[in-house]
């Protein structure tokens, strides 16, 4: 006997293997009709899904604020003409002198109110960088929405869900970042590689909410993808604590 | 679409327009709201979603189990369903998932785990048997509980339930050729855990 033959008759054999009888119909479509009726609230842990969103929320609302805090400062640098940095240095020679540049010029920008940076980023002559600026405010609030976008996910996916809204939320940010890879903000090495690693994670998500399987396997090869690029990680740099580091490789 | 005829003594609803939905409409009117076009959609498919949980999971009460919640979650999910492929792909990727879900919660809860996996040596038998007796096939089936999660679903929807590479490739989203090499994988694995068995009995 061949394995051809030997196959057939493996199969043959295995045709009652688990052999199911009756298909019971309408006990099973009772059960779904009633599990369908029941709110949500019992049949999937949404507010446990609210409590994990909610700080969420916070974070992302709290990370573009800061942010755009950063952006004055880091604009304030970048565009102060070099005659307004000796100036800057003359106006301050009873401090350290050996000081760096970048660092004197960041010790005064730290003193300076952000919000006479941003006005000062709006005048004619600066209107390059502040289109920049703008840029990278569109930038950073979408930081700050794949984080939290992220953040949900992994709650959700951690509890066995894929909820429908956070797959819409990440289609919309896949299509933000693809712009943004596409765009002025991407200028800055940093920042174009954020966005490079967040593309590939948003779009493993998106695939994985597509199919709706909750496969393990493959939410652990998200998981991965989150870590080894440390998506999370650069993601929070951008707070203002760690910004100082941030500024002076910018 | 699969239209499904009515079991034995069970009371099947069939919607007469059914057979004409595709399965965009069918899917666009559920997410109208539509009762009619719901139960469409469930009797299209339960059948044959319900013959592989039960083939899955070996026990009719979990294979109604994996069933109900493959439908709770299609129908929750049904905006998700974009029709790139065909919805009974769809639904069966669920229910894969579910039913291996499920089968593994049931094997950590009885601490089965064996597995002809990591059998050593040539996958072709030495001794070919003639034929298959009650013990012999006790034993196969055992082999197939014993086959690991990558490969008995595909043995068992391609050598039991007869379904294409094709389909099994869309329903666990893996290649074809990963579907065909996995059926390889299994039969050799089910050849070589039955090959001393079968020697001895045709001895």
């Amino acid at each position: 006997m061949n394995d051809d033959q030997l196959d057939e008759n493996l199969a043959e054999a295995a045709r009652d293997y688990n052999a199911p009888g009756d298909v019971p119909r309408e006990a099973m479509w009772a059960r779904i009709a009633e599990a369908r009726r029941q709110p949500k609230s019992i049949a999937t842990p949404t507010p446990s899904r609210r409590v994990c969103a909610w700080p969420s929320v916070g974070i992302a609302a709290a990370l573009l604020i800061s942010t755009g805090i950063v952006i004055g400062r880091r604009m304030e640098r970048s565009t102060t003409p070099p005659k307004t940095v000796t100036a800057s240095l003359d106006t301050t020679t009873h401090r350290d002198s050996v000081l760096p540049v970048v660092a004197q010029h960041e010790t005064t920008a730290a003193s300076t109110d952000p919000g006479v940076v941003a006005v000062r980023g709006s005048t004619p002559e600066r209107s390059g960088p502040a289109k920049s600026v703008a840029y990278q405010m569109v930038v950073l609030q979408h930081l700050a929405g794949t984080e939290a976008m992220i953040t949900t996910f992994r709650a959700a996916a951690r509890n066995g869900e894929t909820d429908a809204h956070v797959a819409k939320w990440a289609r919309d940010l896949l299509g933000t970042t693809r712009l943004l890879e596409a765009s002025p903000a991407a200028e800055d090495p940093m920042m174009k590689r954020l966005l490079e690693d967040l593309e590939l994670v948003i779009v493993q998500i998106v695939q994985y909410s597509n199919r709706g399987t909750n496969d393990p396997e493959e939410l652990d090869l998200i998981e991965q993808s989150i870590k080894k690029r440390g998506v999370i990680t650069k993601l929070r740099v951008t707070q203002p604590n760690r910004e100082g580091s941030v500024g002076t490789r910018g | 679409m699969v239209l499904n005829r009515p079991g034995n003594g069970s009371i099947c609803i069939i919607v007469p327009e059914s057979s004409r939905l595709n399965d965009r409409r069918l899917v666009s009117r559920c997410l109208g709201g539509d009762p009619v076009a719901e139960r469409a959609l469930y009797d299209a498919h339960v059948e044959r979603i319900y013959r592989l949980m039960h083939r899955m999971a070996g026990d009719a009460d979990l294979a109604s189990d994996f069933t109900q919640d493959t439908f709770i979650r299609a129908f929750e999910r049904l905006e998700q369903y974009r029709g790139e492929s065909s919805l009974a792909t769809w639904l069966h990727t669920i229910a894969v998932s579910v039913a291996l879900n499920g089968m593994r919660k049931v094997k950590r809860l009885h601490g089965r785990v064996e597995s002809v996996d990591g059998v050593e040596g040539s996958p072709h038998l030495v001794v070919a048997p003639t034929g298959f007796t009650g013990d012999l096939r006790a034993r196969l089936h055992a082999a197939i509980d014993s086959l690991s999660e990558k490969l008995r679903p595909v043995f068992v929807m391609h050598d039991i339930e007869g379904y294409t590479h094709e389909e099994i490739a869309g329903s666990l989203s893996i290649p074809v050729g990963t579907s065909k090499a996995r059926l390889f994988d299994a039969r050799a694995r089910l050849r070589l855990a039955l090959a001393a068995f079968a020697g001895d009995h045709i001895a």
